[in-house]
């Protein structure tokens, strides 16, 4: 008896070990050193189907192989239903207004059924193309010698929904309703305070807003105090709302009510005719649209997980989709029954040094020479000794690569690709490293900091998605070869949230973290101002210069108007940040959107005139992906 | 029977308050908040921080507790920063989903767990009962999450049986029959994928009991009478064995509020659990604090349920 007790318990006893150990074995295993991308010599081709002949020999793949139109293959159909997939882990707010949303979910789902007063061309200036144009005309007086006023026509045949001409009172109501002192949403800002009287109007010292004149039912002005090229890439609030709507109901209360959440009304192609919240829209044809009846007779849009969006499309449960997970395009480029489209990202990744920290009193950013990082140098060797391009292919598969300035190439007119960047050069940062005094004292193959102190850099970088940690231990492992000492801070990635408090979205900066490897989208206007100015919360490097503010400011000045002047400005600025290097660009990427093979008249263009109205189809059914 | 029942609703009021005061410490507590994803430079932070202090964020944690609770007394959950409407509103556009995922695998559950319930403890320690033991070990080592997303990938996209996400079909007026069974249509799927993974607890717990009861000596006595094999098992047998499975009820709402949270994510169905889930990771403190509370609530109010069944059943359990 005693025996098969004791026997039992050995028997759980090495269970029990057992289980310990398969523990351990997974944490040794984790933490082996990455390998390193540009030493792996993989040769993906040979895994390749060779039937395939759309994937490239070496599995890479380049920006410029996508076309940015649909090609329209066969004839279209009239009416027809086409499906698209809004791609988000997340349901829609369903705040289907553009004053008051705030996700990118939902602005998705209003671009179908409300559009933009103004369109925009291909360097995202605002056109005469739209539902309205506009003239300008300086506006001088003593008070404000620079400004400048706008004089907004709007077409004749731009109805609402539900009948009403959109009037020129529409529009100045929106800047009515984010001005106004109850507004809740998160518009309310500088291109706002610019109009003048606005201010005043904010905070409530005045009924109206002085600088917004309505002149007839269809025209109207508005007068800012600075005249710069921002207003034109942006700055101007190009949407309307219906006043006849809203005029009844209490600003505080406008994001909750119907108008905005289950019966909005726009002037777009499409109407909203079902709404089931958070995950599908029902948009019928709006025969009365101002550029033409639409093609189709209906939309309807849902929500489809990122995880799942690959069979969404290969069973053409939805025809196209507004963004495509890069990473998985890789597997999927051969899906027959879909033409991909791909452009450059209005996005860079960088890696940035922090310079200084946040003064909450002076709102405004202060260097702090004492940085870790302070010298350029360091700054410059730790650039050269990262392989971008490498990184680009070996875990993007080419849909990402190396970065090169601050201004990213869909701003054509300003991004400068002859300035010479750091590139790839271990020798290179070694050489700097040594002349700037970094040397290794001890001889432990680890650089010492000038006075032969010990040097460790702590880097913050951001979980998510699988590459996240391997580019991270690259980076690191890049670093290490100069010499270099660079460790993860708190030895992990810190979750989106708790990597932006620590970088300092509030002003509170960790004074621990020397490096980080954060992304910014861009936006469709390229003044760089918001993210690099002295007196920028965003300025997360904390960098600031007197030519680096004078530049930014220039660059949005009256002579700015002059394209060839402020190119020649932000060339300089390009240069400024290649010499100083608060921050370093690292990689720029790929947008990629499949389109299923009946649908007609697509574009991702950034100057497209093609109208959702113009998209149509070729049959019924989508096409079905075949093995 | 009553007094009992009063005294654990009084016992809830204390559970209930360290519960709120645990979740709302706890979900302050996570870096960031509902703004910080609005980092963008096209919106001026200077309005972020007008935002922050308006939403009362700065203020100190106890303030911002006994405000809280101070609404909740009234009814009123708060607005939800990111969806921008009520709480109390959003809840019940996401609550009837969930409820009618619970009833649906609720009732999977039992049909399937009772027949081989059964059939396993009546006829134990033959192939039938070790078939259906070997399946409910098998149910138990399965990971729910990692069954979920096989039986998505088979039947919702390999052979498109099922629909692979949503509560509804788009465009169906609400009301008529097909929007009706639609939205069953949609439940299915995911129902079942979770009844066929969490039913093994209440088999087990049926043959054992089944095994348990038919060595009792009053089942011998109803032999010794010579009532048939059937009527020995249908009355005297599968009556005794089904109460603690009825007691079981209420534990099992707890369990299916666990579940609700993988299978709503991973079916993208638009209830409670994934609204917990996004709530969570875009730092919607109202949304994370009101949900986890009704959870809390329903979790207790099942143990409660549990409890006032089996004393009902059994009056030898009575808490004093």
């Amino acid at each position: 008896m005693s025996k098969t007790n004791l026997t039992k318990w050995l028997f759980a006893l090495m269970l029990a070990m057992l289980l310990v150990l398969a523990a351990c074995g997974d944490d040794t295993s984790s933490e082996e050193p990455e390998k390193d991308p540009e030493t792996t010599e993989e040769d993906p081709a040979g895994e390749e189907d060779p039937e395939d002949a759309e994937e490239p020999e070496d599995g890479l793949y380049s920006i410029d192989d996508f076309a940015t139109t649909k090609t329209n293959e066969g004839t279209a159909i009239e009416g027809g239903t086409l499906n698209f997939g809004l791609v988000s882990d997340t349901v829609f707010e369903g705040t289907l207004n553009y004053n008051f949303y705030s996700g990118a979910p939902d602005a998705e789902v209003i671009a179908w059924f409300d559009e933009s007063m103004l369109y925009t061309d291909g360097n995202f200036t605002f056109t005469n193309e739209g539902p309205a144009t506009f003239e300008t005309e300086p506006y001088e007086t003593d008070e404000y010698p620079n400004g400048v006023t706008f004089t907004f026509t709007i077409r004749d045949n731009v109805n609402w929904h539900d009948g009403e001409p959109v009037k020129a009172e529409d529009w100045a109501f929106s800047y009515e309703v984010i001005g106004h002192p109850d507004y809740p949403g998160v518009r309310f800002g500088p291109d706002f305070t610019n109009i003048i009287g606005m201010e005043e109007y904010n905070a409530g010292e005045a009924d109206s807003i002085s600088g917004i004149e309505i002149v007839d039912e269809k025209t109207l002005k508005i007068t800012y105090k600075e005249s710069q090229p921002s207003l034109l890439t942006g700055g101007v609030w190009s949407y309307a709302m219906p006043k006849h709507i809203f005029k009844d109901i209490p600003v505080a209360e406008m994001q909750e009510s119907d108008a905005v959440r289950k019966n909005p009304v726009g002037m777009g192609p499409f109407k909203v005719k079902q709404i089931t919240p958070g995950e599908s829209v029902v948009y019928e044809k709006n025969a009365d649209y101002w550029r033409g009846e639409p093609n189709l007779d209906q939309v309807v849009l849902k929500v489809v997980s990122p995880a799942t969006v690959v069979q969404a499309l290969e069973t053409g449960e939805v025809d196209m989709v507004d963004g495509f997970p890069v990473d998985q395009f890789v597997d999927n480029a051969d899906m027959s029954n879909v033409e991909w489209l791909g452009v450059t990202d209005l996005a860079y990744t960088y890696i940035g040094f922090k310079l200084g920290h946040w003064d909450a009193e002076a709102k405004k950013v202060v260097m702090d020479p004492e940085k870790k990082m302070a010298d350029v140098n360091l700054r410059r060797a730790m650039w050269y000794a990262v392989d971008n391009n490498a990184v680009g292919e070996q875990f993007y598969n080419g849909l990402r690569w190396n970065a090169t300035t601050l201004i990213i190439p869909p701003f054509g007119d300003y991004h400068d690709p002859t300035i010479e960047t750091p590139t790839f050069n271990p020798d290179e940062a070694n050489k700097i490293l040594d002349e700037a005094g970094y040397k290794d004292v001890d001889g432990d193959g680890i650089r010492e900091d000038k006075d032969g102190e010990e040097l460790v850099i702590n880097f913050a970088s951001m979980s998510g998605g699988d590459v996240a940690e391997p580019l991270a231990r690259y980076y690191i492992q890049s670093w290490e070869n100069v010499g270099l000492k660079v460790e993860l801070i708190d030895g992990r990635l810190l979750e989106f949230n708790a990597f932006y408090d620590r970088v300092g979205q509030a002003g509170e900066d960790d004074p621990n973290i020397d490096i980080y490897q954060g992304a910014w989208g861009t936006g469709t206007d390229v003044n760089p101002y918001g993210l690099y100015g002295p007196d920028q919360m965003f300025n997360f490097p904390r960098y600031e210069s007197e030519k680096n503010t004078e530049l930014l400011v220039e660059g949005n000045s009256l002579d700015a108007f002059d394209v060839e002047y402020r190119q020649g400005i932000y060339k300089e600025w390009q240069q400024l940040m290649v010499d100083d290097i608060p921050v370093f660009p690292t990689l720029y990427r790929a947008v990629l959107i499949p389109v299923n093979n009946r649908v007609h008249n697509y574009s991702i263009d950034y100057g497209s005139t093609m109208g959702r109205h113009e998209l149509a189809v070729t049959q019924e059914e989508a096409i079905k992906h075949e093995d | 029977m009553w007094k009992f029942s009063l005294r654990r609703i009084l016992i809830m009021i204390p559970q209930l308050f360290f519960l709120s005061l645990l979740i709302f410490v706890l979900a302050k507590m996570m870096p960031g908040d509902a703004l910080s994803g609005q980092i963008d430079p096209n919106i001026d932070p200077a309005r972020i921080e007008e935002l922050r202090i308006q939403m009362g964020w700065y203020d100190p944690w106890h303030q911002q507790y006994a405000a809280w609770v101070g609404n909740l007394l009234q009814g009123d959950l708060g607005d939800s920063f990111r969806f921008k409407m009520p709480v109390t509103e959003l809840i019940g556009q996401r609550i009837a989903n969930s409820f009618w995922l619970s009833v649906a695998t609720l009732i999977f559950t039992y049909l399937i767990a009772i027949p081989l319930g059964i059939t396993s403890g009546r006829f134990n320690d033959t192939w039938k009962d070790q078939l259906i033991t070997g399946y409910s070990y098998l149910g138990f080592a399965t990971p729910l999450f990692i069954f979920a997303l096989v039986m998505l990938w088979l039947f919702g996209f390999q052979l498109q049986w099922f629909p692979s996400s949503g509560s509804i079909e788009p465009g169906l007026e609400p009301g008529t029959f097909e929007y009706f069974m639609s939205k069953f249509y949609h439940l299915l799927l995911p129902a079942l994928s979770m009844a066929l993974i969490t039913t093994f607890s209440t088999i087990q717990y049926l043959r054992n009991d089944i095994v348990d009861t038919k060595q009792k000596e009053f089942i011998l006595t109803a032999r010794a009478k010579g009532a048939s094999e059937s009527r020995v098992y249908n009355k005297h047998i599968l009556r005794n064995s089904l109460l603690p499975i009825a007691a079981f009820l209420g534990f099992e709402i707890t369990g299916l509020i666990g579940g609700s949270i993988f299978i709503e994510t991973i079916f993208s169905y638009p209830g409670m659990g994934q609204l917990l889930i996004e709530s969570i990771s875009l730092r919607d403190y109202s949304v994370v604090t009101a949900t986890t509370l009704l959870f809390g609530m329903a979790s207790i109010l099942g143990a409660l349920l549990s409890d006032i069944i089996l004393s009902i059943i059994d009056p030898r359990i009575r808490i004093k």
